[in-house]
This record gives structure tokens, C-alpha cells and sequence, in this order.
């Protein structure tokens, strides 16, 4: 073993911490101290988050946000659970390989324009209004564009693919044999699901459905170009906030709910994700 | 160990949600060529004008080169910045490591808009001037963890004799970083390039509030979206996703190839 001509060189991390804490940690503890903070008052004050509180607009959009990214968690759950069974047990690897492909590579191109062209198959005049229209020969109009369901929709295809790539990656580590052992033993397909592949994946699903839901809550792309602006979601509402009254104390408040959101609903899963670790 | 016929509910069900997630950007790929103005079904004629207006819109092509140029400067800085927090967290020892891991990683699990908000009201404050540099900074911030991730997986894998043996013969530790990690990182490195520009070349929400008059595309196509319909943007979202599909797929082939 030959000694490093310098011992430790730690020296590398230097720009990454530098470009982290000025862009991302102070600002981001600056804007939750901000929140704090009122005009003609000097000291620390709850003023922003009691304006907040008493207007229903406000509340309803944090509420909105709420349903919008818990109900894309649940239904993109719901579907990436089998979907990532398929992926790890039912096709030979080489497929795997272009089904991974298949599923992921949409996402790279932008929200926003993926958003966008969901509004030509959703609107009235879309595709799937037209269809319905020809099939049934009826003046049906779908009314599906522009509400908060277009905006789970919009976003559930996203934690689909999300979800089901965490959910896969656990699986695909898990030892053949356990599954095998289950079945030696008397087990069928779905014991096998429940007793081995369950309690071994769901450190991935926890990751998938965290990151779900902070993309969810935090989106605004989706929701304006799917859910329009009548009923707007939090994230709306600051951007509104921000670029058109320009309070920023008041957009620091909102900022910080999301982050609260954020903490008090993710926390708890990754206290899940440590349990599980210690359990193995 | 799964019956034949929950094998092939289990398929069914994939390919129905990929024709699900593909079936927008076929409908708009068609639109694209229409010669109305509006969707409508049949399509009355088939045209190429929407992409010769692409290119001929001038707000579009700038937006288009400031995308290019921007998203270029932040992915090149964003892969030396990586690289050299990659190979540190590799190879050296120092205190609150797994704390500076998650530090660097934070940005994915914070959603963009808290990020951007939270950059515009931190300049403001500092009296900074909304700039297309400033959100160059801001994108190198966002994408610093996918060339992390990418590279120190890279360097990890590394035999450590190598750069034993150019200290061997003398070498510095620069040195050898320059003459053995770097060559043995190419296909990381540009892999890591392509996946940041891929990224950085989309983004949006940090582009929109650090700065004010300056269009790259994603706000170009944003503004155009929310102030009105232009079927220019059926041609233009129909070459991003092509443009994005491809740099996907040459950074995942360069990821995949360096394994040999």
C-alpha cells in the first residue's frame, strides 16, 4: 500500500458546499425566517402564518394541494406495485432493459410540455371528447380539463413511473431463493408477495412514494395547464403572490407551509425506511 | 414462480399505461403537421409550415441559443464541481461526511418552486440583479446531485492500485487524478455532461425567477402556453422530446458501455 502523496484531500467538497449553502441552505433558512417576520414589527411574529389561517382562499388551496399529491401517491401506489413485479420477475433480462427504457424515457423531456399535450387529448374539443362524440352520436362534453382530477391524472402518470423504478430497483436485489423457500413451503404467489417481497421492497416504495409526493405538492406546471387557474393549488397561489404583488414576506409564509407539508408528511416515512433498515 | 396468466394480466397492464404516457406526444407529434390552426379532427391538409416557423420566429431561435449556451456553461460547471465532490467523498475522510452526502443530495427532495422561490427572495435580499448568470448558478445548484451520484458511483468502482502505482512512480495526487482517474472517467464524464444538459436544458422554474427579461426556451414555451394557443408549439414540443429522447439515450448508452 503506498502512502498518498497527500494524506487527505478533502479540499474537494470546497465548491460543491460553497454553491449549497449560498443557494440552497441560506436561502431556503433566510425564506423560513422571513415568514417570521411583518412590516412595523420588529421582532418575530406569527402575523404572516394567522393571515394565512383566517383566508379561506389560502387554506383551500393548501388543502387542494393535500388531496392533489396524497390521491397521485395512492393511485400511482396502487399501480406501481404490480407494474415493478413485472419488471423483476415475469421478463428475461434483455427485455427488462427495453421495458426500463420504455416506461422512463417520456420523462425526460419537460413538464410543461408534457403537461401541454395532454390538453389537446383532454379538452372538450380533444381526441377523447371527439371519439365519445362519434361513438355515441350525443353532444357529450367530457368537462374533465381543467379540475383538480386532470391534475391528478397529469401527476399520477409521473409517480407511476417513479414509484414503479423504486419498487423495482428493491426487488430486483432480492435473493430468488427466499421466494423459492416460500414456495417449497407451501406458499402460492400471493404469500410469496406478502411475506417476502412486501417487507423487502418497501424501503424502495417508501423513496418513490417521498418523492411522489414532494413533486406532487410542489408542482404547478400540471396544475395550471391541467387544472387551470379557477381552483388553484398552493403552488398557484405563490407563484401569484411572488410575480404579481411581490410580498415576499407573504410568498416566505407560503413557502414555509409547504416545507411544514412536506416535513410532517415525509418525515414519518422515512422514520419507516430506518425501521425496516434495523428490522434486517 | 407467477402463473402464465397473471404473467400475461401483468403485461397487459404495462403495455396499457406506456400507451397511456406515449399517447399525448403521439397526438401531438400528428397535430404538429396539421395545416389547422386549431385540433381538429380529421385533419383537414398536412404541413411542415409550424416547423419552418420555428426557425423562423426570432424569439424562439434565441430562446433556443441562450437554452443551449446556458445549459452548456451549467452542465460543464456542474460536472468539474461534481467530480471533484465525487472523488473526495471517494477517497477522503473528514467530519459530518454522511451529513455533507445528504446535504448534497437535498435539492432532489426539495420541490423546484421552494428552490426558486427561495433563491429570488435570497437576491433580492442580497440586491442582486435577476440575470440569466444567476440562474446559471441556481441550475448548477439543481442538477450538482445527478453528476454526484454518477460520478462517485464511477470512481468507487475504480481499482485503487492504479493511482497507487502513479504515486508510486512519484506522481502528485493532482497529478494522478489528471493522468489515471480522469481517462478512466471519460465516458462518466461526458455521460454525466449530457444527463445535466438534458436537465438543465428543460428547466424552468428556477430560469423564470432569477430572471426577468431574458427568454430561454422552457419560458418562451411557457409563456406562450398560458397567454394563448400558438400550433407553432406542437412543432417545437414535438423536436424538444425528440432532442431530449436522444441525449437520453446517448447518456444512458455512455453509462451502460463503461461497465465493459
Amino acid at each position: 500500500m503506498t502512502r498518498p502523496p497527500v494524506a487527505n484531500l478533502w479540499q474537494g467538497i470546497l465548491p460543491a458546499l460553497v454553491l449549497i449553502a449560498g443557494f440552497f441552505l441560506l436561502p431556503i433558512l433566510y425564506t423560513l425566517g422571513l415568514s417570521l417576520t411583518a412590516e412595523g414589527n420588529s421582532g418575530l411574529t406569527l402575523a404572516n402564518y394567522r393571515t394565512f389561517a383566517s383566508e379561506a382562499t389560502l387554506t383551500d388551496a393548501l388543502l387542494r394541494s393535500l388531496i392533489l399529491a396524497l390521491s397521485v401517491v395512492t393511485i400511482a401506489t396502487l399501480l406501481a406495485w404490480p407494474l415493478a413485479w413485472y419488471l423483476a420477475f415475469c421478463v428475461t433480462e434483455r427485455r427488462r432493459v427495453l421495458l426500463l427504457f420504455v416506461l422512463v424515457a417520456p420523462f425526460w423531456t419537460s413538464f410543461t410540455i408534457r403537461a401541454f399535450s395532454w390538453q389537446m387529448v383532454l379538452a372538450d374539443s380533444g381526441i377523447v371528447g371527439a371519439g365519445l362524440r362519434n361513438l355515441t352520436g350525443a353532444d357529450v362534453s367530457l368537462g374533465f380539463l381543467y379540475s383538480l382530477p386532470a391534475s391528478i391524472f397529469g401527476l399520477t402518470l409521473f409517480g407511476i413511473m417513479l414509484i414503479t423504478l423504486m419498487v423495482y430497483s428493491s426487488m430486483v436485489t432480492i435473493d430468488r431463493r427466499l421466494i423459492e423457500a416460500n414456495a417449497v413451503l407451501g406458499g402460492t404467489g400471493w404469500t410469496a408477495f406478502r411475506e417476502v417481497v412486501l417487507p423487502l421492497a418497501l424501503p424502495g416504495w417508501i423513496i418513490g412514494a417521498a418523492l411522489t409526493f414532494i413533486v406532487a405538492v410542489g408542482d404547478y406546471a400540471v396544475p395550471t395547464l391541467l387544472g387551470g387557474g379557477l381552483q388553484p393549488v398552493l403552488a398557484q397561489v405563490m407563484l401569484s403572490v411572488l410575480k404579481g404583488t411581490y410580498d415576499l414576506p407573504m410568498a416566505a409564509t407560503l413557502a414555509s407551509v409547504l416545507v411544514i407539508v412536506i416535513l410532517l408528511c415525509v418525515a414519518p416515512l422515512l422514520l419507516l425506511v430506518r425501521g425496516t433498515r434495523l428490522q434486517s | 414462480m407467477t402463473g402464465a396468466i397473471t404473467s400475461r394480466a401483468l403485461a397487459l397492464l404495462f403495455w396499457i399505461t406506456a400507451a397511456v404516457i406515449y399517447l399525448p406526444i403521439g397526438v401531438m407529434a400528428v397535430f404538429s403537421f396539421s395545416a389547422a390552426r386549431y385540433q381538429i379532427l380529421p385533419i383537414p391538409a398536412y404541413t411542415t409550415e409550424w416547423y419552418g416557423r420555428v426557425f423562423t420566429d426570432g424569439q424562439y431561435s434565441a430562446g433556443f441559443l441562450n437554452s443551449v449556451l446556458l445549459a452548456g456553461i451549467v452542465s460543464l460547471a456542474a460536472t468539474l464541481i461534481g467530480f471533484a465532490c465525487a472523488y473526495s467523498l471517494v477517497n477522503a475522510r473528514f467530519p459530518g461526511k454522511t451529513a455533507f452526502t445528504l446535504l448534497v443530495l437535498a435539492p432532489l427532495a426539495v420541490p423546484l418552486l421552494l428552490v426558486g422561490i427561495a433563491l429570488r427572495i435570497w437576491t433580492t435580499m442580497l440586491g442582486l440583479q435577476p440575470s440569466l448568470p444567476l440562474a446559471g448558478v441556481g441550475q448548477v445548484l439543481y442538477v450538482l446531485p445527478l453528476a454526484v451520484l454518477n460520478l462517485r458511483n464511477r470512481i468507487a468502482q475504480l481499482p485503487k492500485s492504479h493511482e497507487e502505482a502513479a504515486w508510486a512512480l512519484g506522481a502528485s495526487r493532482l497529478r494522478a487524478i489528471m493522468d489515471v482517474i480522469l481517462p478512466a472517467c471519460r465516458a462518466s464524464l461526458l455521460a454525466t455532461f449530457i444527463l445535466c444538459f438534458t436537465f438543465a436544458f428543460d428547466e424552468f422554474v428556477i430560469a423564470y425567477f432569477l430572471t426577468n427579461f431574458s427568454i430561454t426556451l422552457p419560458i418562451k414555451i411557457w409563456t406562450t402556453l398560458v397567454t394563448g394557443f400558438d400550433p407553432t408549439i406542437n412543432a417545437l414540443g414535438t423536436m424538444v422530446f425528440a432532442f431530449s429522447l436522444m441525449l437520453g439515450v446517448t447518456a444512458q448508452w455512455l453509462l451502460m458501455r463503461k461497465d465493459r
